[in-house]
């Protein structure tokens, strides 16, 4: 995996982020060097900032797609300008991101980029004694079966689709409750909801599913991290 | 000569005008007062023969139609020679007189130049309010009155903003560093960082909403406008923040009339909306009621939010939708506005081609979001033969 980024601090947790979660990171400073590396060698995924020194991230995109050089690539910009994005998405990228972005969510949407392609889930998902019926709509936890509401279910199953993976709630703002921006009472309804989800389905001396983790978001892990 | 026209001052083209003006007069008059006095010299003459046939035919000692020609030509080199004597005299005074009628212009320009974007709060002297300066004079007074109340709101606005983005860095920078003052254990640590990133959370939400009001300003937001269900809408809006009103032990009620549809984004009519609800559910105390409504009125669609909180000071009115606003400093920070939710709104409303007004209510706060409604009947038809 290929990072070009020339704020160095900011490589550096992204690479370090990449490298917890096992990928091999490459990072490459400037515009120059991320253009003649990602056309040299193979990579799985290249983690694109828009402004570098030396190169144009958009000039790379495009020199590389001319080149018929297809690796998914995943765009960092400080500019959330609807024709910025609407650029590099025509010019061959497969993502954006804004900055100042979560880590999760880049993380999330890098798993999505590779998964890209493979045949999708199944219709069950399980987190420990947590079951989701996808078809019939159920969920039941070891023998007791719970009851939940429609946005209920739509945010379980997301927990549960990035299950051991940190959730933001940009992520559930846009995904779950559809909403392209996120504001503050929606911010409250999501706390909300995960409150009560969370009595639901956390209750009576079983062991925690749902966890918090201050500043970032959620997640859904058998045991306490 | 058209360059040099325009290029002259208003004096010189003043004068010039009026100069050719009389000219014409002056040239007018005098053919006519030539022509008057030939005519009555010829009538005289011709008395004159008929008296003298009679009295003595055979006398001819003087000619008398060769006097007649002199005295015309007197009269005529008077005239023509008086002519522009007085037409440079006329001129000179013209010139004179404009340069008194124009001064006071002069004077209010070089006073206006005077004030710059600092001294916004003098104002340009009216020496005499009825006359044409009098009544430009308060036109420029009325134009920097304005322009500095817009100054002084966007001052007020930066050292806001300021203030709101200095606060969560202080916070960020004390929690850092007094979490690395001594070693704690990483559950310490933890509760550092995380308290740290829900600032930073607070900072990229406030920069996210001031950069969305900037360009608002700017005018550079495109709008998508389309027809948009006002009852709906509100529908959508109640359903989504209904469990904070539940949480909160509130009924949050709603009730609209049928087929209220208006021109709008509907996202951003949708942010409005859900601001206003959401001011009302956090003002409204335990166990009230909020009461959302949706009512056609002609050519209107109106749309009101109640709630049975405190209300607002009949002074603040004014002041709620401006940027910051707060009448309470503490309690709203508290519960984690940025102070812009009913600026947004303002802004969402007004470039949607409405009104949000604070109405004055017995008891609680009375939001209305007014909009002009489009007809749902059948598409106008335009008559045959009717003139476009």
């Amino acid at each position: 995996m290929l990072v070009v980024e020339d704020e160095r601090k900011l490589a550096h947790v992204v690479s370090s982020a990449l490298q917890a979660e096992h990928y091999d990171v490459v990072v490459a400073a400037t515009g120059e060097d991320g253009f003649y590396r990602a056309s040299a060698e193979l990579f799985d995924l290249v983690v694109l900032d828009l402004m570098l020194p030396g190169r144009n991230g958009l000039e790379i995109l495009q020199k590389l797609r001319q080149r018929h050089i297809e690796t998914p690539v995943l765009i960092l910009t400080a500019r959330d300008g609807v024709e910025d994005r609407v650029l590099g998405l025509d010019l061959g990228a497969d993502d954006y991101l804004v900055k100042p972005f979560a880590l999760p969510e880049l993380l999330a949407r890098i798993r999505a980029l590779l998964r890209r392609g493979r045949p999708s889930e199944a219709l069950r998902l399980k987190a420990g004694d947590l079951e989701l019926d996808l078809v019939a709509r159920r969920a039941s936890r070891g023998d007791r079966a719970v009851e939940l509401t429609g946005r209920e279910f739509e945010l379980l199953e997301y927990l549960l689709r990035h299950q051991g993976h940190l959730v933001s709630r940009e992520m559930l703002a846009r995904d779950v409750w559809k909403e392209p921006r996120r504001a503050t009472p929606l911010d409250n309804v999501i706390d909300v909801q995960m409150a009560r989800l969370r009595r639901k389905i956390d209750c009576d001396g079983t062991a925690r599913l749902i966890h918090t983790v201050r500043g970032v978001g959620f997640v859904v892990r058998e045991e306490e991290p | 000569m058209s360059s040099w026209w325009s290029g002259a001052s208003i004096r010189v083209r003043l004068t010039v005008w009026y100069t050719v003006v009389l000219s014409l007069m002056l040239v007018l008059y005098a053919t006519a007062t030539f022509v008057a006095v030939r005519h009555e010299f010829r009538e005289q003459l011709e008395e004159q023969q008929q008296i003298d046939t009679a009295d003595a035919p055979s006398s001819l000692t003087t000619d008398p139609e060769a006097r007649l020609q002199e005295q015309l030509r007197e009269v005529l080199v008077v005239l023509v020679l008086g002519l522009p004597l007085i037409v440079v005299l006329a001129g000179a005074g013209g010139y004179v007189l404009a340069r008194r009628a124009l001064a006071p212009i002069d004077h209010l320009a070089a006073e206006a130049r005077r004030l710059t974007a600092d001294r916004l709060h003098e104002r340009l002297s009216v020496p005499n309010q009825h006359d044409e300066v009098g009544r430009l004079a308060a036109v420029f007074n009325d134009t920097f009155a304005r322009l500095e109340a817009s100054f002084g709101q966007l001052g007020r606005f930066t050292a806001d903003a300021s203030h709101e983005l200095r606060t969560p860095l202080a916070v960020i920078r004390g929690i850092g560093e007094m979490a690395l003052r001594e070693t704690r254990t990483p559950a310490e640590y933890k509760d550092a960082i995380g308290s740290m990133l829900e600032d930073v959370d607070r900072l990229t939400r406030l920069v996210d909403t001031l950069l969305r009001l900037s360009r608002g300003d700017a005018g550079t937001i495109r709008l998508s406008p389309d027809v948009v269900d006002l009852g709906e809408l509100a529908r959508d809006v109640v359903s989504s923040l209904g469990i904070l009103a539940e949480e909160r032990r509130q009924r949050l009620q709603i009730a609209v009339a049928a087929n209220v549809r208006v021109a709008a984004d509907r996202l951003v009519l949708r942010d409005a909306i859900t601001n206003v609800v959401d001011n009302a559910i956090k003002y409204g105390p335990p166990d009230s009621a909020i009461d959302v409504r949706v009512d056609a009125n002609g050519q209107q669609a109106t749309l009101t939010v109640a709630d049975q909180g405190p209300g607002i000071p009949d002074q603040h009115r004014d002041r709620v939708f401006d940027r910051f606003y707060r009448i309470d400093e503490g309690r709203s920070r508290e519960s984690g506005g940025t102070g812009l939710g009913l600026a947004i709104a303002k802004w969402a409303v007004e470039v949607n081609g409405g009104t949000i007004s604070l109405e004055p209510a017995a008891s609680g706060s009375l939001f209305r979001i007014v909009l002009p409604r489009i007809a749902v009947s059948a598409p106008r038809q335009v008559q045959p033969g009717t003139p476009a």
